[in-house]
């Protein structure tokens, strides 16, 4: 029933996990992504990596694509043409007036997807109340149908002031386009979002029209080929917003699976959590160029409901992860003002750190480390080998202008990694009125186990916990998905026993349009969840808190007075204090969950291997001189180990660096468990 | 003024360099992210728990970290404006309450003597000593707009001397020991027409400096009050020296920016002004000692706003895009005579003084850009064009006031075309989502819009400017504070002028007035309220500028076809098309 495969998509490698329900395996494979035409890659990884058999019976196909990102990235999407109301052509361009570089006169913001040439508008108006202020001329709109026709625009996003509240005049819209000869796709705002702040709307409406197209051909491509191959089962992929929805629904809401890949990590960091029973996680997931990271409470990541992408807002539900320029292949510098940096830019994968030996000539984290000894011999199981001549020949320019010895540079450039990743945590902990010493770090991604004990030094974290299959964890998190749809809809009102009624009837509204979406998706109904959040603020306050409220079968059952109180316990925790204003609700939002079999991914296969110890020469952050390290690979572990570092944890896809003064443990999870020795600190 | 003073001289950081051990370069870059992360935690405590949108949206508040000097450790990007205030606010509000020796841990001042912060009373700061095991090791600061504090008006153009302003804390205890000192607290509240809006703001700002405090006080035990000491100083000197090469690259010299002010509030005629820049080696003196006497109305500038606008418009081109410290300030000298515009003497009103110091900054730039043309933009439209409505609801009977400022156009400038946004001063800052405002205040947008031909032409355009339509559904208050609406912003290398910004009331029989300053001015229901803000100046030749751009400009409606003959001649258009 449960056996299932997962594919992320990266901008360096794809990866696979597949998971047999039979043997209770899980096999992890890597092959380059295919830039140009990524369902290629898809295809060629499940041909080598999974058998026709194995293909047959299994039951869910789970995805993460950059597909729709990089046709942001790259700019390469449908010509797209925009209908808005008469006077407010021009909310894409003029934004809401910030510089997002404050400090720079020079600051250009990004230009918009729609030339202003095609952005026309239209007589009509609502009110904030959904009242017809101003009737609506369909003939504007049939003209505008030939001005896309005859411009050759394949995509239109109509996004008309206060839809949210009414969306009569964007539906007449859609009509009068089409009768008007238009054939295309039609994005309607309000169909994107029911959330006001016009520009914030009108920019994701504007995405979904321009990712739509490249999003249909390719899924419609990767279903085909699969079916072609044998598979059978669901076609998933994952949200920005968490859990997965089917092929058929992305192909209606595409610009929902924008974020598709950072958001699986720390899905499966959440699940990691839930079976683990951790009630408070910090995800440290470093790769070549980024550190993402997220805060999961309660088994669940947090959530924010508006994202960002170059530059572009995405009003949508969004798993809170933060992206800052710190990973391994991030490049250390001297500058003017000689003081080192490292990052944000990065070596990527290509030429990648000097030590990979493929022409890189700048001095990386990973060169560092390395330096330092913390990736032991350099000899993965890969079959990379690193090369420390490389690295010295770049720490070496870098030492003289600083004029320290070689490993103090080194040294220097893992601290300074360590202390921005560092920030980034507190800041994201502390907006959200948390301790981050009450939390556990889990670390993943191919540097996030290297950098763990130093970052939970720095943070003075509880514990660490390394995954299994740490390297490709985001690949593992995608095979723990739920499918999971949301909506949400903007409907101000003064929170009482009267208005929660109306709130009611709103929610009733809003499950059954995610049925609808469902039935499209020709899923079986199974064991269905839903949740209801609002968001609410005390009056005269702008911004919300999103609050889970008690609920049964889609209705708030809790009463007006139940509904503060938990809206004050979550004002009270996330800022220290509360008002004694009255509290208005501002948004109703409705999602449907439905579990798929529950995945014991945590299921670890030990095969004691040779079980030799080498010791290797490195660097320890808490002692501040080297030591012997002993070099250990994982699977030789047995679940109840205990190992104190110093030692080196080696495994396929990353290293553990385990520093003087942290024990680890063997979970019977097969994750370990990395805790500070506080008594053995100097 | 019967008496001329002499002028005055304002640096930063005076000592200078006191760095003693040897440069440990990495301890100091952890220690400089470390201290702006902490700016970052105070900023966004402050944002998630203000009651305003002034402060949320508008990002209308200032928040740094000072060491027990009084030197800035940093501060979050939040409104450039404030940035070089600060220091004078802290350094008056420990004062006031009787030095340093007179602060204990768990105190928090109150500060909003415009005269010592830089700003109207609304700025209100309030200022908390941090304290390491009883050792004072620094401050943390915010400033941020109230929304009311009983100033004649809830905002004034029109202010004859400073008690008109707003009630005055001159530096009082709100907090002592930790507690709550009631009476000041309850004074505060009882002079504000809008005290529940208030009372939330105060509550964020305390939230703002605790979180502050914490996160100073982490990182000085995290690496030892000695060695953080040491990080400090290396990270000033990095900054003095950064801003110092720049100051190198230009030539010995005086350079002459002139500017002026529509009018003063209360007096018609304009105030024309001159600011000299002269560079020396790698230092920089900005001389505004010949600027005309105080003002009846109330666009004075007290000192520390003066200092503030230089450090704003020298950080944007010399502080190599970082978040400033005090050390960005050292090679920067302020030259002011008391009794003038940009030094008056109290009682002068000045509560309009954020228009001169927008003003300063583009004829800094002015002057800037005789010396290198291609380190500045062309002038943008050199205002924020602010507004604030309010009335009573019909409903309630309770007072209710919204405001905001607008983006304009930018100028053009060496890299390309200017862009639409909010004048630099202001730089982080939004304004309103259409569909929040109406659903807050009673007004229908009817266009918020890029205008046509608004741009100064040039190789390369300056911004357009914005056309807003405020219409009225119920009868309402402004106070609009528009200024530069009789100067068009300045090209640059043969760039031509922008469109200078204008405001008027167009009333429902038809007629149209228009206003610059206006304070309570009456907008009837059906009257609609329209705000034209200003175009950014060009850069360079308009004859240099490529036929491709000229030609999207057309297909994209930026410029008319009758803009585009009499500026681009180079681009021969078919008759009729």
């Amino acid at each position: 029933m449960a056996t299932r495969i997962g594919v992320d998509i990266g901008g360096t490698f794809t990866d696979l996990v597949v998971y047999d329900d039979q043997s209770g395996q899980v096999n992890v494979a890597k092959v380059a992504t295919t830039a140009e035409h990524p369902e290629q890659g898809v295809v060629e990884a499940v041909r080598e990596a999974v058998p026709k058999t194995f293909l047959e019976r299994s039951s869910y196909f789970l995805h993460g694509t950059t597909v729709g990102l990089n046709a942001l990235l790259e700019r390469r999407g449908a010509k797209v043409g925009l209908l808005a109301t008469r006077g407010f052509r021009d909310v894409l361009e003029i934004r809401r007036g910030d510089r997002a570089e404050m400090y720079n006169l020079f600051w250009q913001p990004p230009e918009p997807l729609v030339p202003r040439h095609l952005r026309i508008p239209i007589t009509e108006r609502m009110s904030f109340r959904g009242e017809v202020y101003r009737a609506f001329e369909p003939e504007e709109v049939r003209r505008a149908a030939e001005v896309f026709n005859r411009e050759g625009v394949s995509s239109v996003a109509v996004a008309f002031l206060h839809a949210y509240a009414n969306p009569t005049h964007e539906l007449l819209a859609e009509r009068t386009l089409r009768e008007g000869g238009f054939e295309g796709d039609i994005s309607l705002s309000h169909r994107i979002s029911g959330e006001y702040h016009e520009y914030e709307r009108a920019s994701t409406t504007v995405i979904d029209a321009f990712v739509r197209g490249r999003m249909i051909r390719y899924l419609g491509h990767l279903a085909e080929e699969l079916l072609t191959m044998g598979f059978r089962g669901n076609l998933l992929i994952t949200r920005s917003g968490s859990g997965a929805m089917t092929f058929a629904e992305a192909r209606e809401r595409p610009f929902e699976t924008i974020m598709s890949g950072p958001v699986a990590g720390a899905e499966g960091a959440a699940v990691l959590a839930r079976q683990l029973g951790l009630a408070g996680v910090i995800t440290a997931d470093v790769g070549g160029t980024s550190f993402d990271t997220c805060l999961v409470e309660d088994g669940r990541p947090h959530m924010t409901y508006q994202g960002e992408i170059v530059g572009l807002p995405v009003q949508s539900a969004w798993v809170d992860v933060r992206s800052i320029g710190a990973g391994g292949g991030s490049i250390a510098f001297v500058d003017t003002g000689g003081l080192l940096r490292v990052g944000p830019r990065s070596a990527g994968a290509d030429p990648g750190p000097a030590c990979y030996g493929r022409g890189g000539s700048e001095a990386t984290v990973t060169d560092a480390a390395f330096y330092l000894g913390m990736l032991g011999s350099g000899v993965f199981a890969s079959g990379t080998r690193l090369d420390a001549a490389k690295a010295q020949s770049v720490l070496g320019p870098l030492a003289e202008q600083l004029d320290l010895d070689v490993r103090d540079t080194a040294v220097g450039i893992l601290r300074i990694v360590a202390a921005n990743m560092a920030n980034a945590i507190r800041e994201i902990t502390v907006e959200r009125g948390i301790d981050p010493r009450e939390m556990h770090l889990v670390a993943f991604g191919g540097a996030g186990p290297m950098m763990s004990t130093l970052l939970a030094r720095e943070l003075e974290m509880k514990s660490v916990v390394i995954p299994p299959f740490a390297g490709n964890f985001s690949a593992v998190g995608l095979l723990t998905s739920d499918l999971v749809q949301s909506v949400s809809r903007t409907r101000i009102t003064t929170l009482s026993d009267e208005s929660l009624v109306e709130v009611n009837h709103l929610l009733a509204e809003l499950f059954d349009e995610l049925e609808t979406r469902q039935a499209k998706g020709g899923d079986e109904e199974v064991g269905k969840q839903k949740d209801v959040r609002l968001d609410m603020r005390f009056l005269g306050q702008e911004y919300t808190l999103t609050v889970g409220v008690e609920s049964e079968g889609g209705a708030i059952t809790a009463s007006a007075q139940g509904v503060h109180d938990a809206f004050l316990r979550s004002y009270q925790r996330t800022f220290g204090s509360t008002l004694e204003e009255g509290v208005e609700i501002v948004s109703v939002r409705a999602s449907l969950t439905t579990p798929l079999p529950t995945l014991e991914l945590l299921h670890v296969h030990t095969e004691t291997a040779d079980s030799g110890t080498s010791m290797v020469k490195s660097y320890s952050f808490t002692r501040e001189r080297e030591l012997d390290f002993a070099v250990v690979a994982r699977d030789t572990l047995q679940v109840g180990t205990v190992l104190d570092g110093p030692a080196i944890i080696t495994e396929m896809t990353t290293t553990t660096y385990l520093d003087a003064g942290f024990r680890a443990r063997v979970h019977p999870s097969g994750a370990i468990f990395v805790e500070p020795l506080r008594t053995m600190e100097a | 003024m019967t008496t001329r003073f002499e002028p005055v001289v304002t640096r930063a950081g005076a000592d200078g360099s006191r760095a003693l051990t040897e440069v440990d370069p990495i301890t100091t870059e952890i220690v400089r992210h470390g201290l702006n992360s902490a700016a970052n935690q105070m900023k966004q405590a402050l944002i998630r728990t203000a009651f305003s949108p002034i402060i949320y949206e508008v990002l209308d508040f200032a928040v740094a970290i000072y060491d027990d000097d009084v030197r800035l450790l940093a501060q979050a990007p939040s409104l450039p404006i404030f940035m070089g205030t600060m220091s004078f606010c802290v350094e008056a509000a420990v004062a006031a309450v009787g030095g340093r020796e007179r602060l204990e841990p768990g105190d928090i001042i109150l500060y909003n003597d415009p005269y010592g912060s830089g700003s109207h009373p609304q700025d209100a700061a309030l200022i908390m000593p941090v304290f390491l095991d009883e050792n004072l090791v620094g401050y943390t600061a915010i400033k941020a707009h109230w929304l009311d504090i009983g100033a004649k008006d809830p905002y004034a153009t029109d202010t004859v001397d400073v008690f008109q302003e707003g009630v005055i804390f001159p530096g009082v205890k709100l907090y002592s020991r930790g507690q709550r000192v009631d009476d000041v607290y309850r004074t505060v509240l009882a002079n504000s027409r809008m005290p529940a809006a208030v009372e939330g703001d105060i509550r964020a700002e305390i939230t703002g400096v605790r979180t502050g405090g914490e996160a100073l006080l982490r990182l000085i035990r995290r690496y030892g009050l000695v060695d953080f000491k040491q990080a400090v100083e290396h990270m000033f000197d990095h900054a003095e020296a950064t801003v110092r090469r720049y100051f190198e690259e230009i030539p010995d010299g005086q350079y002459r920016g002139f500017g002026m002010m529509d009018d003063n509030g209360v007096e018609p005629d304009p105030v024309p002004f001159e600011v000299v820049l002269e560079v020396k080696g790698s230092t920089v003196q900005i001389d505004y000692s010949n600027a005309p006497g105080q003002q009846r109305g109330p666009i004075n500038c007290p000192l520390p706003s003066t200092v503030s606008a230089s450090r704003v418009a020298i950080s944007m081109l010399a502080g190599a895009g970082e978040a400033p410290n005090e050390g960005h300030m050292r090679p920067v000298e302020i030259k002011t005579r008391p009794g003038t515009l940009f030094h008056p003497l109290p009682p002068a009103p000045c509560f309009l003084c954020g228009w001169p110091t927008i003003q300063a900054i583009e004829v800094i730039y002015h002057a800037i850009s005789q010396a290198l043309p291609h380190a500045v933009t062309a002038c943008s439209g050199g205002d924020i064009c602010g507004l604030t409505l309010y009335g009573v609801r019909k409903d309630t009977g309770e007072p209710w006031t919204d405001g905001s400022p607008h983006p304009v156009g930018q100028g053009g400038h060496i890299y390309g075309d200017g862009g639409t946004m909010m004048h630099v001063s202001e730089s982080a800052t939004r304004f309103p989502a259409t569909e929040v405002w109406e659903s807050k205040n009673p007004i229908i947008m009817e266009k918020v819009e890029l205008a046509q031909d608004s741009c100064g032409a040039g190789e390369h355009r300056g911004g357009l400017g914005i056309d807003f339509f405020f219409h009225a559904l119920d009868d309402f208050f402004i106070t609009a504070a528009v200024e530069r609406t009789k100067t068009a912003p300045w090209g640059l290398l043969g760039g031509a002028e922008g469109r200078p910004n204008a405001a008027a009331v167009r009333y429902p029989n038809g007629e149209r007035t228009f206003i610059g300053k206006a304070t309570r001015l009456p907008v009837p229901k059906g009257a609609t309220l329209e705000y034209y803000t200003g175009g950014g100046g060009g850069y360079g030749e308009p004859a240099e500028r490529e036929e491709a751009a000229i030609r999207k400009d057309l297909r994209e409606g930026y410029l008319s076809e009758s803009y585009v003959r009499q500026h681009f001649p180079q681009l021969k258009l078919e008759e009729g098309s």
